[in-house]
């Protein structure tokens, strides 16, 4: 692998210190001038985003804070190779979606790109999900990144592991699937043994796995320290479950309080993980709703669905988020969820879908589906 | 503020005593605000009012000549044309605060409508499916049989409506009253208004054809509900999704009709001859209308046109000209507002054909310069047939050669509809020809693609002639007051 240039490790090396810096800390001043460096080398390093830039008016001189630089729709990702070390590919990431292979969304990374992700989640992962210091045994309903070595769900998790859990810590969905008997065992092993456990995955999984408990007639009372992380949403892969129902089936078939059930946002497209304040809010005795956190190494606007300008916080549009962590591919990505800004971070209300069809013309979803089945 | 109070539902005035509980839906859009007014549906209540529309049936819609049903209609339909009629003019304010739809979609829509539901039309229809229409009234003579035939259409008629699309609930409310059916509507969450007021302008002209209908909301699969309905339906007709319409039609006991509109999609179709500098502009406007009509949210609307290239004007060029013509029309017709979702994917879109075309694929995006207002996308010979987003979204697709793209049409066979067609060749003919085959069942013109004719068997459909089932009288003698006629007597 060739070396990543001089330049680039500089750069690397003033945003890892500005990840290390932990999440308590707002430094605006410091987060501009990074994002605008970023930005600069983006724009250098990647033709087609320079070109697009250019279209809009938008070069590296011409901008002065992190807002405003030209975000991109996650869905480019799907045509566009958009990476700025395209020599120093190290790993790349693909989104979901099972219909059209060719369509999913491609996001490389380069050495330098995923020490800055392993930082976000380690620094992430210290401050939201485990903010007591306790070890746990890590427990993943998902596939590992050897099964799944595009999955960006399984590398982070993989991560979190290494870096926090207990040596028998281990992923529970093989080639042949969900080895839900394995982490029956697993979990009674730990309430006999009273070792905290962190059970993670994909919110389908959990779903999956609360489903087989009320089957199997199954309860848990995990020791006291036990937490749950999911992620993912469920798209399809298993019953659709609301945030509070559950919070209420982890507390009865887990015997884990809700202030222990973190939800994470994470996407392809961004490298930092948006977690839940739930866990860390309880650990210091704060009382307060929940929302995700923007670590200080990111940012969150909300903007109008139709023009896609910014709209003040509190009201509801869709979500762009900005990741000084993306600095390989696009530190601005325009997603289609649909949110809202709340203090130093904001709440997300999954996917802006269509719902009930307006017209009487056959629709995307409906054809994808149709075809499918 | 101007508030408005509107009705999202309709029972004859006689029955209104049984409609106690309601609730009020607030929208607000501006400067106004709608409540609309929502009955409580129970069971019991829809039992009871099938019963009413029944026995009303029994005692009028069911003796009243096809003459007498025609000239009703017609009478509604003109009263809607008139610009100063007062139902109309509460439309064309409730359903855009309700659907989004610009007050210009609603208002070309009604035109639309009701000057296609006039009597030469409804008897046109009647004739292309029946033959004679007197069979609806009494045994008529029938040279073919040498016999009397007589049609009867079912006692009650249950439609579901799934969707906004104003015209659709009169459209069947026409059809039921022509095979003099009792009719109860289920309308859509979305759009409860335009029925209602139907409905009353028939209770103005002939309060007894009016007593036979009914309009009511409730949540698409209250089974018992919907069991109710069925225990009494002789026809069930139901647009919607192919989920909601299989799980509809899962559920209808075997002795009724069922006549199923599912969700479908349509396309146009322009070969090289047609594709000329002389006619440009007149073919750009034509197809802008096709898919600003509804915002394309109709099943007829195109998704996309197929263009040849190899003509006077190219594929690329025509895109250019369309957007121009998009342009317009969003100017003179305003697109509606659009839900997060829908304009979310119009932009992802655009996104994704703006780094395309960066890239130097070979396709163009030409896109309205602020929102979402209309989207034009060229496409060089496309693997597959993406649906648009719709809302005025539109594929322009180059194809060297038109009738290659019959084996991209035919992966969509369950779900077409509605093809325009301007070739201009010889090979027009074996085009239609070949799309017939593969299950198209209207083939227009570019420009008409959202103006169907009531004569059209719609989804392939009879939808009257489908309804009825007859008596034919196979003997020679003629009996009591039958007297051989001419055809049409």
């Amino acid at each position: 692998m060739n070396e990543l240039p001089q330049g680039v490790k500089e750069l690397d090396r003033e945003i890892l210190a500005f990840i290390q810096k932990g999440v308590d800390h707002q430094d605006l001043e410091e987060l501009n001038n990074l994002a605008l460096r970023t930005f600069e080398f983006q724009y250098k390093h990647i033709p087609l985003y320079q070109r697009y830039c250019q279209k809009r008016g938008m070069t590296p001189q011409g901008l002065s804070s992190w807002d405003q630089i030209p975000p991109l729709p996650t869905d480019v990702f799907k045509v566009a190779e958009l990476f700025a070390l395209p020599f120093h590919i190290a790993r790349t990431f693909m989104t979901s979606g099972t219909t059209m292979p060719k369509e999913r969304g491609r996001v490389h990374y380069d050495e330098g790109g995923l020490r800055l992700m392993d930082a976000t989640i380690f620094v992430a992962g210290s401050a939201f999900l485990f903010p007591d210091g306790v070890k746990t045994l890590i427990l993943i309903i998902a596939p590992s990144p050897h099964i799944a070595p595009h999955m960006i769900m399984a590398y982070g998790m993989d991560r979190l592991k290494d870096e926090f859990g207990l040596p028998q810590s281990r992923f529970l969905v093989g080639k042949d699937g969900f080895a839900v008997k394995d982490l029956v065992d697993e979990l009674r092993r730990s309430e006999a043994g009273g070792i905290p456990v962190t059970l993670c995955g994909g919110s389908s999984g959990f779903v999956n796995f609360f489903e087989y408990c009320r089957k199997e007639r199954l309860k848990f009372q995990l020791p006291r320290g036990s937490r749950c992380l999911d992620a993912g949403g469920f798209k399809g892969k298993s019953r659709e479950v609301g945030r509070e129902e559950f919070l209420d089936y982890c507390e009865e078939f887990l015997m884990i309080p809700r202030n222990f059930c973190v939800n994470l946002l994470g996407m392809t497209e961004i490298a930092s993980q948006f977690y839940d304040n739930s866990l860390k809010n309880f650990t210091r005795g704060v009382d307060a709703p929940r929302f995700k956190v923007n670590p200080p190494w990111t940012k969150t606007l909300v903007v109008n669905p139709e023009t896609l300008e910014p709209l003040p916080p509190g009201e509801t549009g869709l979500l762009r988020h900005f990741d000084l962590a993306n600095r390989g591919h696009i530190c601005a990505i325009q997603t289609d969820d649909l949110g809202r800004v709340v203090e130093d971070g904001f709440e997300i209300y999954g996917r802006a879908e269509g719902g009930e069809a307006k017209g009487c013309s056959l629709t995307i979803d409906e054809m994808t589906r149709a075809l499918e089945a | 503020m101007e508030v408005i109070e509107a009705a999202g539902y309709y029972v004859p005035p006689e029955f209104e005593e049984n409609v106690r509980a309601f609730r009020t839906k607030v929208y607000q859009d501006g400067e106004i605000r709608l409540h609309l007014k929502i009955p409580s549906v129970s069971r019991a209540m829809v039992e009871v009012l099938i019963d009413y529309l029944k026995k009303e049936r029994e005692k009028y819609l069911a003796h009243q000549p096809i003459e007498r049903i025609v000239d009703v209609l017609d009478e509604a339909s003109r009263r809607w044309l008139e610009k100063s009629y007062p139902y109309r003019e509460l439309v064309l304010k409730t359903i855009p605060v309700i659907t989004g739809f610009s007050r210009e979609v609603v208002e070309t829509s009604v035109d639309v409508e009701m000057e296609s539901s006039l009597r030469e039309d409804i008897w046109r229809a009647l004739r292309s499916e029946i033959k004679n229409p007197l069979y609806l009234d009494d045994f008529q003579y029938s040279p073919e049989l040498d016999g009397y035939c007589r049609a009867f259409g079912p006692k009650l008629i249950v439609a579901f409506f799934s969707e906004n699309i104003p015209g659709l609930p009169h459209l069947l409310f026409m059809r039921s009253a022509l095979v003099k059916a009792a009719c109860l509507g289920k309308v859509a969450a979305g759009e409860p208004t335009f029925a209602p007021l139907y409905l009353r302008t028939i209770e103005e002209i002939d309060p007894g054809m009016a007593r036979c209908m009914a309009v009511l909301y409730w949540r698409g699969g209250e089974e018992a509900i919907e069991e109710a309905a069925f225990n009494q339906a002789d026809a069930v007709i139901m647009f919607g999704g192919v989920e909601a319409c299989n799980s509809l039609t899962n559920r209808i006991p075997r002795r009724i009709r069922v006549l199923v509109h599912g969700h479908k999609l349509s396309f146009g179709v322009i070969g090289r001859k047609k594709l000329r500098h002389q006619e440009l502009e007149e073919l750009v406007a034509a197809v802008a209308y096709d898919c600003s009509m509804f915002d394309q949210q109709a099943c007829l609307a195109p998704h996309g046109y197929y263009l040849e290239e190899g003509g006077e004007v190219s594929p690329k060029e025509f895109a250019q000209a369309l957007a121009a013509a998009m342009a317009k029309m969003n100017e003179k017709m305003p697109r509606g507002t659009l839900s997060p979702a829908e304009a979310s994917a119009i932009n992802q879109l655009r996104g994704r054909y703006e780094f395309k075309e960066l890239k130097g694929d070979d396709v163009l995006l030409f896109a309205s310069p602020r929102g979402t207002d209309w989207t034009v996308v060229y496409e060089r010979n496309p693997e597959i047939f993406r649906p648009s987003p719709l809302n005025r979204t539109l594929w322009i697709w180059g194809v060297d050669d038109i009738l290659r793209i019959l084996p991209t049409i035919k992966s969509l066979e369950p779900f077409l509809q509605n093809a325009a067609v301007a070739i201009g060749d010889e090979r027009e003919e074996e085009l239609i020809r070949r799309l017939a085959e593969l299950g198209i069942t209207r083939i227009t013109s570019p420009g008409k693609m959202s103006l169907p004719s009531m004569m059209w068997h719609h989804d392939g459909i009879s939808p009257l002639a489908s309804l009825l089932h007859w008596c034919d009288v196979e003997k020679k003698d003629r009996i009591g007051v039958m007297k051989k006629r001419k055809k049409g007597g």
